[in-house]
């Protein structure tokens, strides 16, 4: 098993080396070019040199290709809980080359979404902490999940504040669907730990028709925690409906063991 | 929606043929042969360079650069392009998520009109097409689909098992009883049919709609841990079912009470509109209605 510090290590080692090694092919390019136009051709011609650059740059991004593709599937993988083959995936992306930056820090962000899977919530903070300590830049979609897997983390670890510092940016963007759901799930999930019971009741109906498309287990553990809100504000017909389809979906009994605030509903 | 004219709305056969990917290769030749040959005549202008042609030297240079930046706008604008489309797939699904059925329907109408950049991309494209299909009540559509997408021999074995769910339930709809059978028989066979769900609910309104209830009631009792586990809200389809199945066996009081828990987790109205057999359970039993905004 890949450990958190020791993917991050690597990560940063490789960010350089691929750096250094586009560098250098870019130097290549350019001194072919000088020798094309400038230098005299009888010991090498630029030409030569520009298709020898091309072939190691080809070669190189296959390479990487081959890492994007490995961990690609890693998603898959993690979605159908086959944890054991997800972990090989991206450790083979984590220790392969590539040249491209965006490929490493992908396969970072898999292995972040994989230890929040498998709720090692401190190694899932590493990581998204690191992911979003680096330069991003285009991949804008790999902020947004690792800001909301930061804060879903750290509210299992009890860190309600800094659950709230991940969250707060987030309501300023275009989030996509997913994102929104999951949005909806770590809010909720903070509102009821500062007892913030009246803004957990606001817009209910929507948070539940976006509970909906949760999974089963995510969209019981809300709508159970709208039900607790429901009945602290007094909202007895919310409380009565939303406990029938908690009920349909989940076992009180299994939902008191992640959220015991729960057993105020569903005592014993 | 409506047909117009020469060319009809979702017009099946027709995005199946025009959604194929185009070769991609062709470019990537082209780019390849045009740098051999820059190389050989760079090549050649160097053994001639004895010669002093320094106006040949600078036009091989100048082609040499041209065709690396054509090279690398070439390769972005292809990245952007894939990029677009995996936009317009993930926004097509978020339509039907939200079951924004109309605007997925547009959106896919215009993807599948051009051919798709992947395989990969139509063959998620043709499976949003199959969903908004089946909303629209054109069933045998939706079965041209799957028998389409199931002759691409898709190598992801979960992947292929849910599209012949999907196509079952269609045929089913279809009253295509017959090939619903083979359909379902096919499915049994496959790994872990004990343990599918969606297979489950496909059998339970096969026995509804085949005037099998007690059958339909046996599997929904004994499968009923399984579906909710697999369907999440989606296990009010079978409470739906099952309570139209009490009901044939006049059953009310079960059936009424089936029917709460369906209304309970789904919208009446969507239940009748995705089983016909349902609606007819209407003013009959009283439904669950969701509450009203809290102030």
């Amino acid at each position: 098993m890949i450990s958190a510090q020791a993917a991050i290590t690597r990560l940063r080692r490789d960010l350089t080396v691929g750096s250094l090694v586009k560098w250098l092919l870019l130097a290549g390019v350019a001194f072919s070019m000088v020798i094309e136009t400038v230098l005299d051709q009888k010991v090498i011609s630029g030409s030569m040199a520009l298709a020898a650059v091309a072939v190691v740059w080809v070669l190189l991004s296959y390479r990487s290709m081959k890492s994007t593709r490995m961990a690609a599937e890693s998603s898959s993988l993690i979605a159908a809980g086959d944890y054991e083959q997800a972990e090989e995936h991206i450790d083979q992306a984590l220790r392969g080359f590539s040249l491209f930056r965006a490929v490493k820090l992908r396969s970072l962000h898999h292995l972040a979404v994989l230890r929040h899977a498998q709720r090692r919530w401190g190694e899932a903070v590493m990581l998204c902490r690191e992911l979003l300590g680096q330069r991003l830049g285009m991949l804008a979609g790999l902020i947004r999940s690792a800001q909301l897997i930061l804060a879903d983390s750290l509210l299992e670890l009890g860190d309600v504040r800094g659950a709230y510092t991940a969250i707060s940016g987030l309501y300023q963007q275009r989030l996509s669907l997913a994102e929104a759901l999951e949005l909806i799930a770590v809010q909720v999930d903070y509102l009821w730990r500062v007892g913030a019971w009246q803004e957990m009741m606001a817009g209910a109906s929507h948070k539940v028709q976006m509970a909906e498309l949760m999974p089963p287990p995510k969209a019981a553990r809300t709508e159970a925690l709208l039900a607790l809100a429901a009945r602290k504000t007094g909202h007895a017909d919310w409380e009565r409906w939303l406990m029938r389809r908690v009920e349909l979906l989940a076992d009180g009994k299994d939902l008191v063991r992640i959220r015991p605030v729960l057993a105020e509903l569903w005592p014993g | 929606m409506t047909e117009q004219g020469d060319n009809p709305f979702l017009d099946v056969p027709a995005l199946l043929e025009r959604s194929v990917p185009r070769a991609q290769t062709r470019w990537v030749l082209y780019a390849g042969g045009g740098f051999v040959l820059m190389l050989a005549l760079s090549a050649y202008t160097g053994a001639q360079a004895a010669g002093g042609s320094g106006a040949a030297e600078a036009v091989s240079a100048i082609g040499m650069i041209g065709l690396v930046v054509a090279m690398g706008v070439m390769i972005w604008r292809t990245a952007r392009a894939v990029q677009r489309e995996q936009q317009e797939m993930q926004a097509a699904e978020e339509l039907i998520q939200l079951r924004r059925w109309d605007q997925a329907a547009m959106m896919l109408q215009s993807m599948l009109s051009r051919p798709a950049r992947s395989l990969q991309a139509r063959v998620q494209s043709l499976i949003y097409l199959a969903a908004v299909l089946a909303r629209y009540h054109r069933h045998s559509d939706v079965v041209a689909v799957y028998d389409h997408l199931l002759g691409m021999e898709i190598q992801n074995e979960p992947a292929v098992r849910a599209l012949r769910l999907g196509r079952a339930m269609s045929l089913l709809q279809e009253e295509r009883l017959f090939d619903v059978d083979r359909a379902i028989s096919d499915l049994r066979r496959g790994g872990g049919a004990a343990e599918s769900g969606g297979l489950a609910l496909v059998e339970i309104y096969r026995d509804v709609k085949t005037g099998h209830p007690q059958e339909a009631i046996d599997l929904f009792q004994e499968k009923l841990p399984i579906l909710r586990r697999q369907l999440g809200c989606r296990v009010g389809d079978a409470y739906a079912l099952a309570a139209r199945a009490y009901d044939l066996m006049g059953r009310e009081q079960e059936a009424a009470c089936a029917y709460e828990t369906a209304t309970v987790l789904s919208e009446e109205a969507e239940l009748h509109r995705r089983y016909p057999e349902v609606a007819a359970l209407a003013g009959k039993y009283a439904p669950v209605v969701r509450p009203t905004e809290a102030p």
